[in-house]
């Protein structure tokens, strides 16, 4: 099993009265509560975080988000060229720019075949769907956004592995005429490709593309459906087996030196759910597109008729995020722990949380850990970078890919 | 709907959910955000006058949208050859808030089969200036704030989720995102369109609510200014609905038009 390190670079020096009479912590939230030289300090440690696992041997993820206290990376392009620069040697995986909110997948595939080329092969490309208040940040329509997701990867993937000059795309999303991007990527056909995903039709998707499939805090029971149903999309398409190289999970995750530190610590994680999902209905429940509409009764009401849909019933469609992130905001340490949502103690108690996780859900082979959120200080997230890379991560390389059936 | 009034009207192949009622020469309803209440009191007094044609556009009410379907311009040729497919010569068209604006870029268009216009708090055209926004944007505005600029009386007429049935909260929901689809960006208009409104050849009547907070009375006012011959009337105590708020008013001022 391999080990991912991501930080979302969160801004949490918001006052909290501030953060309670704003509809939404996100998107609408005026950015005179950015301090800039605060925001350039976070850069400065997270960016050395990222570093510290290039000397220890962790893996890095840049993700993106826009417009809010969540995540101060807006332009991941920006980060990933920095880390394909100042990393040397761990594998780097953007996940990612979002690509269904940005005009020209070709420009994207310029940017990454950049990256691959600056870090000598060392990128991956991870795609996500995006949604709610990033649509209102980026001015994407909401509606037709997974449409887009896929003809944009279709055109990255092809602009990406295309040689022999310019091509033509006329797309129901996106025209471009003259496709033809230098320099092209340094790993051929393209960079392994990734997808965040959890719903089961997408995730038949994520299967028959072959693409690495990575569910984030989605618990046991949705990411054992979602691997399930990637694999059994393989098999109806007659394509070859995977193995659990295919599949990554994405937890919170703090290692200290005992279970009381680690959890301690650990806990501050939470804020990550706690404080910046935060988000008004018209982001959410609200947005065209965000639920089909026969199920917009259960979810427009504020005095419900019938019982909501449990948590995991997401992976059917059923659950919108805005339902999921409503549980989510409320979720204590224990509850969070119990879930498979974080994973934190001492070393030996978080190598076997992360492994009862792998087989609740049947095995994957890459781990992302969500290392450091909220108020976690820059020592606190070294020390445990420090930590899982000596203790656990080792234990974890011995896990080598298997085909689950 | 109500089953008894509500036909399927097949155009360019797309069937078209149609609420019809009432006697007499045709006319051709086009509805804003939602689509047009069978209950609603304005439907009920002009359909005493004439036999009123009121459509869900692809994507509303119940309605479905072919996935080729997705520009306002699909739904103008597609209101276009209805009104080609009718008996009469010629239709009056009255378009409300988005349904003005696709009744605006009809007699832009084509003006053979239109009788007379009325539009009312019509979308479409940008007026001020770039760093202002004529329409606001009731997709990424908290609906708290959306409710007192679209309606004088949101405590009676806004959505109460809590009080609609599934089927109304459905249609609800199914037309937020055709809206979407078609509205999306621009927002809610055509850049060129105002450049193209001289081209209205027939009787325009633009109605507007005096407290419209959508899309207010001085934009109306700019709308109806662009249209030769028009005449632009303020309906007091309405919002973006006076057919609704105040349908009485409302009428009397259709019909006025329309009847002369």
């Amino acid at each position: 099993m391999d080990a991912w390190w991501q930080c979302e670079i969160p801004y949490p020096f918001v006052p909290q009265e501030v953060l309670d009479a704003a509809d939404s912590v996100r998107a609408s939230l005026p950015n005179r509560y950015c301090d800039p030289k605060i925001a350039a300090d976070l850069f400065a440690e997270v960016i050395d975080e990222f570093l510290l696992c290039d000397e220890l041997g962790m893996n890095v993820i840049a993700i993106e988000h826009h417009a809010g206290i969540n995540s101060l990376i807006g332009a991941n392009p920006m980060l990933v060229g920095i880390l394909a620069r100042q990393t040397r040697k761990v594998r780097l995986l953007s996940l990612g720019t979002l690509i269904s909110l940005r005009r020209d997948p070709v420009r994207i595939a310029e940017e990454y075949a950049t990256a691959d080329v600056i870090s000598r092969g060392r990128l991956e490309i991870g795609f996500v769907k995006s949604g709610g208040s990033e649509m209102a940040s980026a001015n994407a329509n909401p509606v037709g956004n997974v449409e887009r997701y896929w003809e944009a990867i279709d055109l990255v993937r092809k602009a990406l592995s295309s040689h022999d000059g310019p091509f033509s795309w006329e797309g129901k999303h996106f025209t471009h005429r003259h496709v033809n991007i230098w320099p092209r990527p340094w790993q051929q056909p393209h960079p392994r490709m990734w997808s965040a995903t959890g719903d089961p039709e997408t995730a038949a998707e994520v299967g028959r593309r072959g693409m690495v499939q990575v569910l984030v805090l989605r618990g046991p029971e949705g990411t054992k459906r979602a691997y399930a149903a990637h694999r059994k999309a393989r098999a109806e398409a007659g394509l070859p087996k995977v193995t659990t190289d295919n599949f990554a999970y994405a937890a919170l995750v703090y290692v200290g030196d005992t279970d009381e530190e680690g959890l301690r610590v650990g806990s501050k994680l939470l804020w990550f759910l706690n404080t910046s999902l935060k988000s008004a209905p018209q982001y959410a429940k609200f947005l065209p597109g965000a639920v089909p509409p026969q199920l917009a009764p259960q979810v427009y009401r504020t005095t419900l008729r019938a019982e909501p849909p449990p948590l995991a019933g997401a992976e059917k469609g059923v659950a919108p995020a805005s339902v999921n992130a409503a549980r989510l905001i409320s979720i204590n340490p224990e509850q969070a722990m119990a879930q498979g949502i974080l994973f934190a103690g001492n070393p030996d108690s978080v190598y076997r949380q992360v492994m009862e996780f792998y087989d609740k859900v049947g095995g994957f082979g890459h781990l992302s850990l969500v290392g450091r959120s909220g108020f976690m200080t820059h020592a606190e997230s070294e020390k445990g970078i420090r930590l899982f890379t000596k203790e656990v991560l080792p234990r974890l390389r011995e896990i080598k890919p298997v085909t689950v059936e | 709907m109500s089953s008894a009034e509500v036909d399927r009207l097949t155009v360019a192949g797309i069937e078209l959910e149609t609420l019809r009622r009432g006697q007499g020469a045709t006319l051709l309803l086009l509805h804003g955000f939602e689509t047009i209440s069978p209950e609603a009191r304005f439907l009920e007094r002009l359909a005493r006058r004439f036999a009123i044609l009121a459509p869900s556009s692809p994507g509303f009410g119940n309605t479905a949208r072919p996935e080729d379907v997705s520009e306002v311009y699909d739904l103008v040729r597609l209101y276009l050859e209805l009104l080609e497919g009718l008996p009469d010569d010629r239709v009056s068209v009255v378009g409300f808030s988005f349904g003005g604006w696709l009744a605006a870029e009809m007699a832009v268009a084509c003006c053979h089969r239109i009788r007379k216009l009325v539009l009312v708090d019509p979308l479409g055209i940008k007026v001020s200036d770039r760093e202002t926004a004529d329409i606001l944007d009731i997709f990424n505005t908290h609906p708290r704030d959306v409710a007192p600029r679209r309606w004088r009386a949101p405590e009676r007429w806004a959505p109460d989720f809590n009080a609609m049935s599934d089927d109304a909260i459905v249609r609800y929901a199914r037309g937020r995102e055709a809206l979407s689809v078609y509205g999306w960006h621009p927002y809610m208009h055509n850049p060129a369109l105002k450049r193209w409104l001289a081209r209205i050849k027939v009787p325009t009547l633009v109605l507007w609510g005096a407290e419209d907070g959508i899309v207010s009375p001085s934009y109306g006012r700019a709308y109806s200014a662009l249209i030769p011959g028009a005449r632009f009337t303020a309906i007091e105590n309405a919002g973006h609905h006076p057919e609704i708020e105040q349908p009485d008013a409302f009428v009397d001022h259709v019909l006025a038009f329309l009847e002369t």
